[in-house]
């Protein structure tokens, strides 16, 4: 009796989620797999076309799609390296008996409560023109000229803002993992003699793992599948040169009305995501160590 | 074992909702949502940012005249079409929008309805409405002209009247506070527009369109075209980058006198209504080739939705109905919109100086056509763009090479 009522609350508070989950994730990725063995535009009375798996032949032929997934390897990587180090470096600076470090981490925080979009666009105008009135005041404009308009600073100035946005998310998960090294095993280490960086290099980083299983997961994936801050700062350009995956999806399908094509791109897209994450996730699993 | 059961139930599920959604997506085009609309209210979408909100304010007056709700949605610009595109598809389409020319309309083809024998279509003038298979499916904003706008303070119209003359004018102001033209980054006002010229100045413009489209030419043996990049390349040389200038930075720094002229057309005049313009401006054509005449076309075209319930569609019709047959209606589109009247029945009084000069031109018949409703859809935006972007960027690309990749731009549009 009392295991049917914990079923039926189970089913209670799991079942909206389920909905939820099932019509805006489930759905629309099978719907996805679907339209992407048709050729077709999008536009939903003209003829759909089924043509098998030729999309997905279609693929490697397709320059634009080879160049769009380098360019988001290259970010991802660069990314992760820069939102992963900044981050335990905030979360190592803020866990110390700094008098601020309550209104420190509030402050490294807040950009991530901005959203991508508008995020985008405010750093669009500080690359375009603050920049711009730096270089021209310092006299460093090797440094401070317009990134946006270089299509290899382009890139980096993409990495800036979305380091800019997460680092202080990944700081919040570093600071927790820092928590939770028990105190007992810090103050062995000094009775040891360990020095600062001896103690951080082995103790408090092999501690972290579980810590970077998580935040190296979470900064792959938003990595590989950023939208908004791509779109508003740099809408892809120039001449296509920080086009990333989602963007080149979006404009293949809404672009040049490739629907189908597109979506077989968005699939192919999944399955590298979903193969890049779950290796990384049982890599670092793998080394992570129990207190 | 239990995770595995509830998983399968959950892709049943899953699987069952998804093939009951294409089934539904297969045979409801021509109904959808048809069970809502009392025709009390429709929705406006559509493409120009200037007049966004004179439309808003056109439509709160339509609403205190007739109780008929009319609600404007915001526009984006550059991807009005994919966004109409994404709209309409999740059955949230706007009753009226806006097409732009005859490629646009066979795209959606579906959605538009068939406006011939409404009261004010009579009224459009000759040849100016958009007709796809044998329908009128939309009737013009107003007619459009675009060329150099110039500070006339600061440009004497026979400086520029030839090529040559307008590169020198150009190098004459190099080194002092002001430029002698600008470009802005946006697709159209970077690339779009001016690539006109070029294929305007050929005998037949739809037919040297056609016949690049089959591949018996290239922009790079038409002697216009090499024309156009070689002139590119002195711009280039002569005015600041334009990837650095937005729209609205190149109309401030027109109106503040930092800029001589700008390739812009009528519609540009709106944005002026912020500044106190202390000097007097005109429009002339865009040298080329010694050309002198202005590009003049028809920008865009009101569309109704046709797949929307009778009442909605009537109350469309109704709306575009009284914009163009009454007072108030008439008043907005001349004054307020700033269009060139493309209606018999609207009289053209009172226009600000660019859209005089197009009217001016339109009468004397000094106007070459707008190609660029003949270019493959989405071709300025997707494939113009980026070739333009690297043109201005990279300095040792030289105008022939340019024109080059403007027709690899175009292959890749047709392919």
């Amino acid at each position: 009796m009392a295991n049917r009522m914990t079923k039926g609350w189970y089913l209670f508070f799991t079942l909206p989620l389920l909905i939820i989950f099932v019509t805006v994730v489930i759905i629309p990725f099978l719907m996805g797999i679907y339209y992407s063995f048709f050729d077709w535009d999008g536009i939903r009375a003209n003829p759909m076309v089924f043509v098998g798996l030729e999309n997905y032949g279609q693929l490697l032929g397709d320059t634009r799609f080879i160049d769009s997934a380098w360019v988001t390897v290259k970010f991802t990587i660069l990314a992760v390296i820069t939102v992963n180090i900044i981050g335990v470096a905030f979360a190592l600076l803020v866990t110390t008996s700094l008098r601020t470090v309550n209104a420190a981490r509030a402050m490294l925080f807040m950009p991530n409560l901005i959203g991508g979009l508008i995020l985008g666009y405010i750093w669009q105008f500080i690359f375009s023109d603050a920049f711009k009135i730096i270089g021209e005041a310092t006299g460093f404009d090797s440094v401070f000229f317009n990134w946006l308009l270089d299509p290899d600073y382009a890139l980096y100035a993409l990495v800036f803002v979305f380091t800019w946005q997460m680092a202080g998310y990944m700081m919040i998960i570093y600071i927790t993992g820092i928590q939770g090294i028990s105190n007992d095993i810090i103050e062995a280490s000094v009775i040891d003699g360990a020095g600062y960086w001896q103690r951080l290099r082995k103790i408090i980083l092999p501690l972290l793992m579980p810590s970077f299983t998580i935040c190296l997961f979470l900064t792959l994936s938003f990595g590989f599948k950023i939208y908004d801050v791509n779109l508003s700062l740099t809408g892809g350009g120039p001449v296509n040169k920080t086009e990333l995956f989602a963007l080149h999806i979006y404009n293949e399908i809404f672009g040049y009305g490739n629907y189908g094509f597109g979506q077989a791109k968005a699939v192919v897209f999944f399955v590298i995501v979903a193969a890049v994450t779950l290796t990384q996730v049982y890599i670092t699993k793998k080394r992570e160590v129990e207190m | 074992m239990k995770f595995r059961k509830s998983l399968l139930l959950l892709l049943s599920i899953a699987v069952a909702l998804v093939l009951a959604a294409c089934n539904g997506g297969g045979d409801d085009n021509n109904n959808e949502e048809g069970q809502e609309g009392d025709g009390q209210k429709i929705t406006i979408f559509q493409s120009k940012v200037e007049i966004s909100e004179a439309l808003e304010a056109l439509a709160t007056e339509y609403e205190e005249e007739t109780g008929v709700e009319v609600e404007v949605i915001g526009t984006t610009g550059d991807d009005y079409f994919q966004q109409l595109q994404i709209k309409l598809n999740s059955n949230q389409g706007p009753s009226i929008f806006s097409v732009r020319h005859i490629t646009e309309a066979e795209k959606l083809q579906s959605y538009l309805h068939d406006m011939s024998g409404a009261e004010f279509v009579e009224h459009v003038a000759p040849n100016m409405a958009l007709e796809y298979d044998g329908k009128i499916v939309g009737v013009p904003y107003g007619v459009e002209g675009f060329g150099l706008v110039y500070n006339k303070d600061l440009i004497n119209p026979e400086d520029v009247a030839t090529q040559e003359g307008f590169v020198e004018t150009l190098e004459s102001f190099n080194g002092t506070d002001v430029a002698g033209l600008s470009l802005a980054q946006e697709a159209y006002f970077l690339i779009g527009h001016i690539s006109n010229y070029p294929f305007s100045l050929q005998e037949d413009n739809y037919a040297y369109v056609q016949s690049l489209n089959n591949g018996e030419t290239t922009m790079s043996e038409t002697a216009e075209f090499q024309a156009f990049g070689d002139l590119m390349e002195d711009i280039r040389a002569n005015i600041p980058s334009p990837l650095d200038i937005s729209y609205d930075e190149q109309i401030g720094d027109f109106a503040t006198g930092k800029t001589a002229m700008i390739h812009q057309g009528n519609w540009a005049y709106g944005m002026f209504a912020d500044y106190d313009l202390d000097f007097e401006i005109g429009m002339l054509p865009f040298p080329l080739l010694d050309n002198d005449k202005l590009a003049v076309g028809v920008g865009s075209n009101w569309a109704v939705n046709g797949t929307k319930d009778e009442a909605e569609v009537q109350a469309a019709t109704d709306f575009l109905n009284w914009m163009h047959t009454s007072e108030t209606g008439q008043r907005y589109i001349v004054e307020e919109f700033g269009f060139v009247p493309a209606f018999t029945n609207i009289a053209a009084e009172n226009l600000d100086p660019l859209s005089q000069a197009v009217l001016d031109a339109t009468n004397a018949g000094q106007t070459i056509p707008w190609s660029h409703n003949y270019y493959p859809a989405n071709l300025v935006v997707n494939d113009f763009t980026p070739a333009a972007q690297n043109f201005f960027l990279t300095e040792d690309v030289t105008g022939e090479e340019f024109i080059e990749s403007l027709d690899a731009a175009w292959d890749n549009a047709t392919k």
